[in-house]
């Protein structure tokens, strides 16, 4: 034991990269990374739910507009959408004369707003599947017993199809966990942003990005785990009985 | 009209990259994908074991960042193993990693893994009766391949194929940050210049929309041939 | 007789799955124009002992002699396995197999399953091959439904075409592991026609079979099988019409 610390802080004396400098911009940019991602997931996570149960309606100016946000920010690159709303809102004549300056100046306003949106449709979708594939028993025993529209989608679909959707989404996250690095195309200090400050500044490719790759496998690993745990708490009633 | 103040051409041959870099990347992620899965349900368990570790890997990173490993990267590592030779055979050479090679090959790489992961799963769901009956009528390995299990995989593989190719078709945008001028690099140049953003930035999604759904129905028609001889009950 | 190599012999063949042997040392000789059945009990061993015949499974030990030709084997660490592949794909073109859920090529129509073989193995022309597997179908009672795809056709149709993809083969020994077990009761009666059909021209077949009224009315030789052992062999009015051993008899009683 004594003589791996040792090994580890020779390997840390001798090298001129990662200093406690370093590792504190990585230590940061996990730190925007997470916030980031979390916000986004957050968001689009509520915003996904009433878009869900409205891309099924059947009133088409309710479904149409919810159909339409859903093919475009799923069919174009997050990066382009990135840019249209970081540029977009930069360029707007004006704008940093108002209150609002304040809170788009920096970028990570703009790119949350990307995230969440690019999130919000990639969950609808997941959602809207997992409401479809609802047993058509389970909903006519519903309406058997008298229940409302609202109270039916509350009380029995919603609460399956959200388990249903579990493992759809547990990719959706680790999508934006992994999506999330473009962040730092916007001049956001993320963890790929780290990354590549480090790579710039001492020209070490291999050792800046591996160091992050290997940070970025661990935080997948978590999600996995995470998600895995769920599942098999939140699914249990799926397996047969006794397996 | 929409006055794209000059931009007009160079947008174009950006389109135009970035489709040659979708379909070149899609090949190699094909070829990558197939060996991958072979490696994956190959008795030996070393290259099992080489399989998983290339499919976790790459799964676990962002796309980004093991694009900016291999371009930055991959230069260095070209240059010592060109120095080494020289020092060691005198013989010089010089590579230069060119951003598009870099760019198909990254992507190549990303989505080998993925596309690994579906045919694993489409040649698994092929029925081992179909693949027996080949072999008691004397078939060899690669004829039993090329004539029963491949086509049989494909109908299998296509829906998660084309996914793939809708998500690497939006990764292609990536390579607009290491530097190449793809459609996604030449719209940000000029929103920048002209402070135009939405103009060029809803020209370019508009381009992707359009590829995607052409795509789309091209994938559709390719699924209708491998289907044929399954679902129709008499 | 004599001076003819004889089709398909075994000798020996053992063969265990993991711990359980079940296979303990089977022989069978197969003479020009036999009609050899296998029955037995599930379980008791008759469809790996067939399918070791045509080395789909590899039997732990024993030979296997096809035409007076000997199949080499070797020990590698996966166990037992033919010293040279080439000799087996030779082997196996000779013995075509008729399977028990049919295993027609799903993505052929029912002509290009015929053809398959006998173009890509056995390098006839197409020309030739469609000649005769049009003549196969039409012998077959499905002339009508070469251009079908498998999922088209009923289970009986798809056998009998099965039947006729193993025929365009030319083979010299037909194997037939359990080929009515898969069908419903009213279409056994046309496959087991067309395959007491084979048997008039003096075709050499091996089935395994739960078909009793076949094994009896057919076959020259009839073999019971109980946990991979041989417990009673002979012609079929011998271990059919009178049954030595208990469990043959209880095997054989009419069941409620």
């Amino acid at each position: 034991m004594e003589a791996l610390i040792n090994w580890f802080e020779t390997q840390l004396a001798d090298n001129s990269i990662f200093t406690l400098q370093t590792l504190s911009y990585y230590g940061d940019g996990l730190t925007t990374t997470v916030q980031l991602v979390f916000l986004s997931l957050i968001i689009g996570l509520l915003l996904a739910v009433p878009l869900a149960l409205g891309r099924g309606s059947k009133k088409a100016w309710v479904r149409l507009p919810i159909f339409f946000y859903c093919y475009v920010f799923r069919g174009t690159p997050l990066l382009v959408q990135l840019y249209l709303i970081y540029y977009g809102v930069v360029f707007i004549e004006g704008i940093q004369d108002t209150w609002l300056w304040v809170l788009l100046e920096k970028p990570f306003v703009p790119a949350l707003l990307a995230f969440t949106l690019n999130t919000g449709a990639y969950t609808t979708e997941i959602f809207r599947g997992a409401i479809k594939s609802t047993p058509r028993g389970e909903i006519e025993a519903a309406r058997a017993y008298g229940m409302s529209w609202p109270l039916m989608m509350r009380r029995i679909v919603l609460p399956s199809a959200f388990r249903r959707a579990l493992p759809a989404y547990g990719n959706e996250v680790i999508f934006m966990l992994h999506a999330s690095a473009i962040a730092s195309v916007v001049t956001i200090m993320d963890l790929t942003g780290a990354a590549r400050f480090v790579y710039a500044r001492f020209y070490a490719p291999f050792d800046a990005f591996l160091f992050v790759a290997a940070i970025y496998l661990c935080l997948t690993f978590t999600i996995i785990y995470f998600f895995r745990h769920l599942e098999k708490r939140l699914l249990a009633h799926l397996k047969p009985a006794g397996g | 009209m929409i006055d794209l103040h000059g931009y007009g051409p160079r947008l174009f041959e950006g389109a135009l990259i970035t489709v040659e870099l979708a379909v070149l990347s899609l090949i190699l992620a094909i070829v990558l994908g197939l060996a991958t899965a072979s490696a994956k349900m190959s008795r030996h368990w070393g290259l099992r074991r080489l399989g998983t570790l290339y499919t976790t890997l790459i799964r676990g990173v962002p796309d980004l960042v093991l694009m900016m490993l291999l371009f930055f990267g991959g230069q260095i590592g070209i240059n010592m193993i060109t120095d080494w030779l020289y020092a060691q055979f005198d013989i010089d050479i010089f590579i230069n990693v060119n951003e598009f090679v870099a760019g198909v090959i990254t992507i190549g790489l990303i989505f080998g893994a993925y596309m690994g992961e579906t045919f694993r799963g489409a040649f698994m769901a092929v029925d081992d009766g179909q693949i027996e009956a080949g072999r008691a009528y004397g078939m060899r390995p690669w004829l039993v391949f090329r004539r029963i299990r491949f086509p049989q995989m494909m109908r299998h593989a296509l829906p998660g194929l084309s996914n793939n190719w809708m998500v690497l078709l939006k990764t292609t945008a990536l390579v607009s940050v290491i530097g190449l001028s793809d459609m996604v690099r030449v719209a940000s140049e000029a929103s920048k210049a002209t402070r135009e953003p939405f103009t060029f930035m809803l020209i370019v999604a508009a381009v992707y929309l359009l590829i995607a759904s052409v795509s789309e129905w091209g994938f559709a028609r390719l699924q209708k041939r491998y289907d044929i001889g399954y679902g129709e009950e008499n | 007789m004599a001076d003819t190599p004889i089709p398909l012999e075994v000798r020996n063949i053992t063969k265990r799955f993991g711990d359980t042997e079940v296979l303990k040392g089977l022989s069978l000789q197969a003479h020009k124009g036999d009609v050899i059945t296998l029955i037995g009990a599930s379980g008791s061993g008759k469809s790996t002992f067939l399918r070791c015949m045509n080395l789909l499974e590899q039997p732990n030990a024993g030979e296997l002699i096809v035409h007076g030709d000997p199949i080499r084997f070797k020990e590698t660490k996966h166990g037992r396995e033919p010293a040279d592949w080439n000799q087996v794909v030779k082997m196996r073109a000779k013995l075509s197999m008729v399977f028990q859920s049919f295993n027609l090529w799903a993505h052929m129509t029912l002509l290009e399953n015929v053809i398959e073989a006998p173009v890509h193995v056995l390098g006839k022309s197409r020309q030739e091959a469609i000649a005769h597997a049009r003549e196969l179908l039409e012998r077959v009672g499905l002339g009508e439904r070469a251009d079908y795809y498998p999922a088209q056709l009923s289970g009986g149709q798809q056998q009998r075409g099965a039947i006729a993809r193993a025929l365009a083969m030319d083979p010299e020994v037909m194997l037939f592991d359990e080929p009515t077990s898969a069908l419903d009761p009213e279409l056994v009666g046309d496959v087991l026609k067309v395959m007491r059909g084979l048997a008039d021209e003096g075709r050499t077949m091996i089935v395994v079979t739960h078909e009793m009224a076949f094994a009896r009315d057919v076959s020259n030789q009839v073999i019971y099988l109980h946990q991979g052992q041989v417990e009673e062999a002979g012609p079929p009015e011998q271990v059919l019409g009178n049954p030595r051993s208990e469990r043959l008899k209880q095997f054989l009683a009419p069941k409620h």
